[in-house]
């Protein structure tokens, strides 16, 4: 499948991959000077692969809260929240954002390789509730503009968006057609994820990058948004997050609100909470020289404790990261053993994200 | 200059050869971010898998073009694998081998034969 920017970016000159079926740049440049664009100045980035859904009606509001793991209910209007869809075996469906325009008017944004599976399970609950759920799979795009630059290059264009708080979003028109900037991304720096009619995305991506010509925007493509999202420990659905792998055992644990009255899955997770088979997951900064890719088995004292679900270099610390996950409890400090090839490399647990971008912004 | 089908260059002096991986191969691999070596005096057979480079995506083996002995490796790469990107084929050398038999080389393609299978 292809984004409405395909041409664009081959004419860009970017190195497309294939990602969940879609034709996607990895990379224009090169994965490291663009994750650097994005930490120092900003980067545009296509993610009209990902879903946009609404969902309204009179129970919307509480439809999405019984489907989230998080809370839904109760937040502020033109207000977003991240959050795990669990499957009543307390599997992850998808991880995404559900935005609050008011009690009966909703919308998502759900993950590239879980479209259909999510409008599915969306649907199906949708049974019970007074709600009606609809994708806009084939008439709107993504784009996301992310980096300390964004808000002084948005302002030449949706003045209006300027000091939009983070997880806030508003209304605004594009070339008559209406659009939702809202303060968010997968970067960790301040930035913008902006929803729009298929048929401006391409207008709107040109001028969002002339706009930006002064500030040193770039185009940036899949390869540094990984890079960015691990350097915040981040999840990244299908390594972070499966239908295997349940919220709680993830980075995303904390988006579990058990006292909340129910929610799907909750029975499960409970379950889980209470095992001593659960896993936790944890960053690890390498003391040894490699790189532990996902997959890699950790040992502690010998022992085999769990494994690598992500790791890269990071590319704005210079150091090798990673996420874990492991059948015990662990501490900041405590020291692993990662099995790469036939070496067992020393890793110490680290706190994450592994990046702060305000504590770290002097030093980059 | 000699290459082989899985993106390794060879340059055989008085038979010693000097291995990397070609423009073409790191171009593809994208950002490496961290090379490994093998250990000085290991013997390795042709194809044998002698060095591993990491980009930020993924790891990627590099295979011995030739069978012999392990004599030197390139230190520089382990505080700049961007060598690997920015000088694949001079800077950016991996290991030097000591070949069992020089004519074994001779097996290899020239640039002409490797450039037009990939362009």
């Amino acid at each position: 499948m292809k984004t409405v920017l395909y041409e664009e970016h081959c004419r860009l000159g970017g190195k497309l991959v294939d990602f969940n079926g879609w034709s996607m740049p990895l990379y224009y440049t090169g994965i490291i000077q663009e994750h650097q664009i994005v930490r120092t100045k900003a980067g545009l980035f296509d993610v009209s692969h990902m879903g946009y859904i609404t969902v309204e009606g009179e129970e919307a509001e509480k439809f999405l809260d019984y489907l989230a793991v998080n809370e839904i209910s109760g937040k502020k209007n033109n207000s977003s929240v991240y959050t795990v869809l669990a499957a009543k075996s307390g599997g992850s469906i998808d991880d995404v954002l559900i935005f609050k325009e008011d009690t009966e008017h909703f919308f998502l944004i759900v993950n590239a390789g879980n479209r259909d599976k999510d409008l599915a399970h969306l649907l199906e609950y949708a049974k019970k509730y007074r709600v009606s759920v609809k994708d806009h799979y084939d008439d709107c795009g993504i784009l996301a503009l992310q980096g300390p630059e964004t808000f002084p290059i948005l302002r030449g264009l949706f003045p209006e968006a300027d000091g939009l708080k983070p997880f806030r979003f508003i209304k605004s028109e594009f070339s008559g057609k209406e659009i939702i900037i809202s303060h968010t991304g997968y970067t960790g720096e301040k930035g913008v994820e902006i929803i729009a009619p298929l048929a401006v995305i391409p207008e709107l991506w040109s001028r969002i990058l002339a706009a930006g010509e002064t500030f040193g925007i770039q185009p940036v493509g899949l390869g540094a948004r990984d890079t960015l999202r691990l350097e915040m420990g981040y999840a990244l659905y299908s390594h972070e997050l499966s239908a295997d792998i349940p919220p709680n055992e993830s980075v995303s644990a904390w988006t579990v609100k058990f006292d909340k009255e129910d929610f799907l899955g909750k029975e499960a997770l409970l379950a889980l909470e209470n095992s001593p088979v659960k896993l936790y997951a944890y960053g690890v900064i390498l003391e040894d020289p490699g790189i532990a890719r996902e997959g890699y088995e950790v040992f502690s004292s010998d022992q085999w404790i769990g494994y690598v679900t992500s790791g890269t270099n990071s590319p704005t610390l210079h150091k090798s990261i990673a996420l874990i996950v492991a059948t015990e409890k662990l501490a900041v400090d405590d020291i692993v053993h990662i099995k790469i090839r036939n070496d067992f490399k020393k890793a110490r647990i680290t706190k994450i994200p592994f990046y702060h971008p305000e504590k770290h912004k002097e030093i980059v | 200059m000699k290459f082989t089908e899985s993106h390794e260059w060879i340059v055989v002096s008085e038979g010693i050869g000097t291995v990397g991986v070609t423009a073409y191969a790191q171009k593809e691999l994208g950002d490496i971010v961290y090379v490994e070596l093998p250990i000085v005096g290991k013997e390795v057979n042709s194809g044998d898998e002698a060095a591993v480079l990491e980009s930020t995506k993924a790891a990627a083996d590099v295979y011995s073009p030739v069978a012999g002995k392990i004599i030197e490796v390139n230190r520089t790469l382990e505080d700049a694998p961007e060598l690997v990107n920015n000088s694949s084929e001079t800077d950016g050398w991996l290991f030097k081998i000591k070949l069992k038999n020089p004519e074994e080389v001779n097996k290899l393609m020239d640039r002409t034969a490797y450039q037009s299978k990939f362009a």
